[in-house]
């Protein structure tokens, strides 16, 4: 009876393995490494992967820049209707990515909400590598500032309140002790929210379009050539699990990524 | 109670079959057609009791190629269907249709165009269909006959089918796009046309699925198309027919 058990388990893990991996290794299988390299040279490929490199890089700065501070004001003031707020700022983290995408046009569309004013000055951003940005912006920070907010409210406060009592203005306590001491935690979310920054798709190609050189992501040349060049659809889809992969690999090793995710085990740890 | 529930959905659905029908509908129930995005709503009144799943041509070839379980194709360009039928996946197609190319601008014409040559300009913002999507290489075809190639220097979006270039052209985020005069009708005042000096001849082919299941039923639904009602919904739509 108890091995029966024991035979399911291991039954239902094998199972969920291989449905979850067989996908990726058939994804390696369809193409042979010499024509992975020429389909990831080829100028599709390569101007799929400067546009997502460009965009990523210019979305995480923003989204560590505001993030960072926006995490930590909410993670240790307390005032009413904060619950409410994290809340909010989690969920673009559930929202499909097609109302992402018809909800950025609502927004920033030449008749949308800001998007009217912004057209009587001549700025107009859907269709643009704007777009991408803000798309990847709007679905990677709920990532960063949710793991944001538990780093910081894993900081002991004993240790925030020493420095404040010692003289160091909350400036520089949050500069020289809660940051650092968040950092692991913080470069955990910021990994992930580069993770999903690279992998949109949904509200990229709604709200950006996808234009070769210029909107087309990774994942918008995946979908573009799926129906023309299968081989590069398939090489820059390998690409990408390597990418993920790293990244998922770089958020496990973080050493103290599990502590700071548990903020009831800090609250009854030691200081120090 | 629940017995009750399926007994009115029983006699419903004896009401809406002795309505006014217009012949044979009913025995499209459980038919798959995958057909042009441009063919969307012409299908959808020639019959509405069909499953349809509109997209760009080439996409629909794709998923056809991957086995996907359809009775039916229709493409905005013969190319697929004939590579279709060359590889064996779907039986002798016809052309049952045709159309034009033309292009459309928001009712407000942001960016002031009125003929081609204001596509050029700088600064205007167009949205075509990309390459191998059946609209976009008409697009380009039509450029290149005209001498007009320098257009696509303003292209800022290539969509995977025709609806997508509508659709940026109707919420005035794109300034102009190349659709068919079908969409353009479809559109109504949502957007302006303006017709185009050249015209690729654009013909639309209509096939059996070479492993359907309903041969029956995707039979019925040619013949339906090709039919004097459907040539009439057709023509109606803005199509030619052969």
């Amino acid at each position: 009876m108890r091995r029966a058990f024991e035979l399911g388990l291991a039954v239902a893990t094998g199972l969920a393995l291989a449905f979850l991996l067989l996908p990726m290794v058939a994804l390696f299988l369809r193409i042979s490494p010499a024509e992975l390299a020429d389909a990831l040279t080829s100028e599709v490929a390569l101007d799929a992967l400067w546009v997502s490199l460009k965009t990523g890089l210019i979305a995480h700065f923003f989204v560590l820049l505001v993030g960072t501070p926006a995490a930590y004001f909410l993670a240790t003031k307390r005032f009413r209707g904060r619950g409410t707020l994290v809340t909010l700022v989690e969920l673009p983290l559930v929202l499909p990515p097609a109302v992402a995408g018809i909800a950025l046009f609502a927004l920033f569309g030449r008749l949308g909400l800001l998007g009217r004013t912004l057209d009587t000055f001549g700025i107009q951003i859907p269709l643009t590598q704007t777009a991408v940005v803000l798309a990847v912006i709007f679905v990677a920070a709920p990532f960063y500032i949710r793991q944001g907010i538990a780093s910081f409210e894993a900081v002991d406060p004993l240790l925030t309140d020493a420095s404040r009592t010692l003289g160091a203005s909350p400036a520089r306590t949050f500069r020289r002790i809660a940051l650092p001491l968040a950092s692991s935690g913080l470069g955990a979310g910021s990994a992930l929210a580069w993770a999903r920054g690279t992998g949109e798709f949904g509200a990229t190609i709604m709200f950006a379009g996808s234009l070769q050189g210029v909107t087309q992501t990774m994942p918008l040349a995946i979908y573009a050539q799926l129906d023309l060049n299968r081989d590069i659809a398939v090489a820059i889809g390998a690409l990408l699990v390597l990418v993920s992969l790293t990244v998922l690999l770089s958020v496990k090793l973080l050493p103290s990524w599990t502590r700071f995710t548990s903020p009831s085990f800090i609250r009854s740890a030691p200081s120090g | 109670m629940r017995s009750r529930a399926w007994l009115l959905t029983v006699v419903l659905l004896a009401a809406s079959c002795g309505g006014d029908d217009s012949g044979g509908s009913a025995e499209l129930d459980g038919l798959t057609v995958f057909a042009a995005a441009s063919l969307t709503e012409v299908f959808e009144e020639i019959a509405p009791d069909a499953t349809f799943n509109f997209a760009g041509s080439d996409e629909l070839a794709t998923q056809i190629r991957e086995g996907a379980p359809v009775d039916v194709y229709a493409a905005a360009s013969p190319r697929y269907p004939n590579e279709l039928a060359a590889e064996g996946f779907l039986r002798q197609p016809q052309v049952f249709a045709t159309n034009r190319l033309v292009v459309v601008v928001p009712p407000d014409n942001p960016a002031g165009i009125r003929t081609v040559d204001d596509l050029s300009r700088d600064g205007v913002r167009l949205v075509i269909g990309a390459e191998g999507v059946p609209v976009g290489d008409y697009t380009r075809s039509v450029l290149e006959t005209m001498g007009a190639e320098d257009v696509l220097d303003n292209v800022v979006s290539n969509e995977q089918d025709v609806k997508g270039v509508l659709g940026k052209v109707v919420s005035g985020d794109a300034d102009a796009g190349f659709v068919y005069v079908t969409d353009a009708k479809a559109a109504g005042d949502d957007v302006e046309s303006i017709a185009l000096p050249a015209q690729p001849p654009v013909e639309y082919p209509i096939g059996i699925v070479a492993e359907t299941e309903n041969l029956e039923a995707a039979e019925a639904f040619i013949e339906l198309v090709l039919s004097e009602d459907g040539r009439q919904a057709l023509e109606g739509a803005g199509f030619g027919v052969p």
